[in-house]
């Protein structure tokens, strides 16, 4: 765990580094929100000085990461090459190893790669994961769908796959933690399971 | 601490969350049902030992049975306690009235008590939890890396709740550590005045370097295996539904800690009424809204420990 000053200006938006200025300025909103005077959320936690002190980085935050260049400074001072491997349009990296490994929280939904139009079918979603080089078991860590789950939906394994409107709860997750829309896997995925079940 | 580990670790979930009247019973036995509905055997443990009435939420009389007969040696077996709802699948081990409420005495029942339930065999295993942070209630809460706050996006609920979160949070950093030492830094952490100069967790990992690096390190890691969840009941609004994300931001700013945000319950007329009749919610008005976002979250739950979900850190 890291102390206020300690996190770099992405690790207090929660947002990674390669965020867009659309991206950081809803974070901000976000943070600025969430830790103003007199939030419910935060009052009983932190103590004024803290609060103090976490609403000035938030907007230094922000005045540094809304300006390119301040911004491109900043990440050549405070980001460790780990960070800077996912530069936004551009080609991933060749030998990219696991950053679960690193025991960093892979921001896998903001990785710009081309993820297709879909039909987002099991196969599509297997193909999309190994362009971003995650494993399942990755995703089963960030999301918290059990492993077995992850395969059986990759698989398309209709007839062992839970109940439909569970069966949503977990495409919609894993389509988050692709960076896919939600909605659109999920009834892609529901279309293309009606029709193969009839075949 | 070690000693409560045990083969079941990832199936219980634990409700709890300080504040009386947040709705952990409602939740508890709503999410029940539901996961008894994909397939999956489920037990309900009503361990709000002062008030023990889950029964009721499933409109079932008193039990004859409680987990005091356990205690008490009436019966040699917990499963020997347990009653069968009228849920297929789901079963019930009824609440103790003030039975471990004299903490002393009562430490090795309790210890029992943790142990059998852990041996239990289910797919899930749901336990209630009373409000307030009694160690007891803070001893269930942690049997679970997983536990659930219930929480109402009101001030006091939010302000009980991390209350809640804290004492169950630095009890059990002060099961990791072994030097005396650090066990009184964590004491002294916990009192908010302390004169450490320990105002966060991060201070206090700061601080404890200084006494080992060793526990340091436990403590560290201790910290990320700690993955409570929450879920936000009574919701009434779209802003009341982001308080929960706020609290998200506050809990790893604060503690370092990745809380999960379950899901949230919206506000629901047909909540009290099920209540009132003593038909549980998702059975007697499944299409009420509050009953679908219970289907929801405990659509979550069942995905995580379908087949053996590890929370990182976690062996095995």
């Amino acid at each position: 765990m890291k102390r206020i000053e300690d996190q770099t200006y992405y690790e207090i938006l929660e947002v990674s580094p390669d965020a867009t200025s659309r991206e950081i300025q809803q974070a901000y909103e976000r943070a600025k929100e969430t830790f103003q005077d007199g939030s419910v959320a935060v009052y009983s936690l932190f103590s004024d000085k803290e609060m103090k002190k976490i609403q000035a980085v938030i907007e230094e935050a922000h005045r540094v990461l809304m300006d390119d260049t301040l911004r491109k400074d900043y990440n050549q001072t405070h980001l460790s090459s780990l960070d800077l491997r996912w530069p936004k349009s551009e080609n991933l990296p060749d030998a990219v190893e696991s950053p679960m490994e690193k025991k960093t929280y892979l921001p896998f939904s903001e990785i710009s790669i081309d993820v297709g139009d879909g039909p987002y079918e099991g196969k599509m979603l297997r193909q999309i994961r190994e362009k971003m080089g995650v494993d399942l078991k990755t995703i089963s860590l960030e999301t918290r769908i059990s492993l077995k789950i992850l395969e059986l939906i990759e698989e398309e394994a209709f007839d062992q796959l839970p109940a439909q409107v569970y069966l949503k709860g977990f495409l919609r997750g894993y389509a988050q933690c692709l960076g896919l829309e939600p909605k659109r896997v999920i009834e892609d995925y529901l279309r293309s399971a009606g029709v193969k079940k009839k075949k | 601490m070690k000693q409560l580990l045990g083969p079941n670790r990832d199936t219980i979930w634990t409700i709890g969350g300080g504040k009386g009247g947040s709705g952990k019973s409602f939740v508890t036995t709503n999410m029940g049902i539901c996961l008894a509905q994909t397939g999956g055997k489920v037990i309900l443990v009503d361990a709000d030992l002062g008030g023990a009435n889950l029964h009721t939420f499933l409109g079932i009389s008193p039990p004859n049975v409680s987990l005091s007969d356990f205690i008490q040696k009436r019966v040699p077996h917990l499963q020997d306690a347990l009653i069968q709802t009228l849920v297929p699948n789901l079963q019930l081990l009824s609440g103790a009235q003030d039975l471990l409420n004299a903490a002393d005495a009562k430490s090795l029942q309790k210890r029992k008590l943790l142990r059998s339930l852990r041996h239990l065999d289910s797919d899930y295993l749901l336990v209630d939890l009373g409000a307030g942070n009694a160690l007891n209630v803070l001893d269930f809460f942690l049997i679970s890396d997983g536990g659930i706050l219930v929480v109402t996006p009101e001030p006091t609920s939010i302000e009980n709740a991390y209350r809640f979160l804290k004492s169950a949070f630095y009890r059990r950093l002060k099961g990791v550590v072994s030097s005396a030492g650090a066990k009184a830094l964590i004491d002294g952490a916990l009192d908010r005045k302390n004169d450490l100069g320990i105002e966060t967790p991060s201070d206090l990992v700061e601080r404890m370097k200084g006494i080992s690096e060793e526990e340091a390190k436990r403590v560290a890691g201790e910290i990320e295996r700690f993955r409570p969840n929450l879920i936000l009941n009574q919701v009434r609004t779209k802003k009341d539904i982001e308080i929960g994300f706020s609290i998200r931001s506050a809990c790893k700013q604060y503690f370092g800690i990745q809380l999960h945000y379950l899901g949230y319950v919206v506000y629901d007329q047909d909540v009290s009424n099920s209540i009132r009749r003593r038909r549980p919610l998702v059975l007697e008005n499944p299409r009420s809204k509050a009953a679908q976002c219970m289907v929801e979250i405990a659509s979550k739950l069942a995905n995580q420990h379908l087949t053996g979900f590890h929370a990182p850190g976690e062996q095995g």
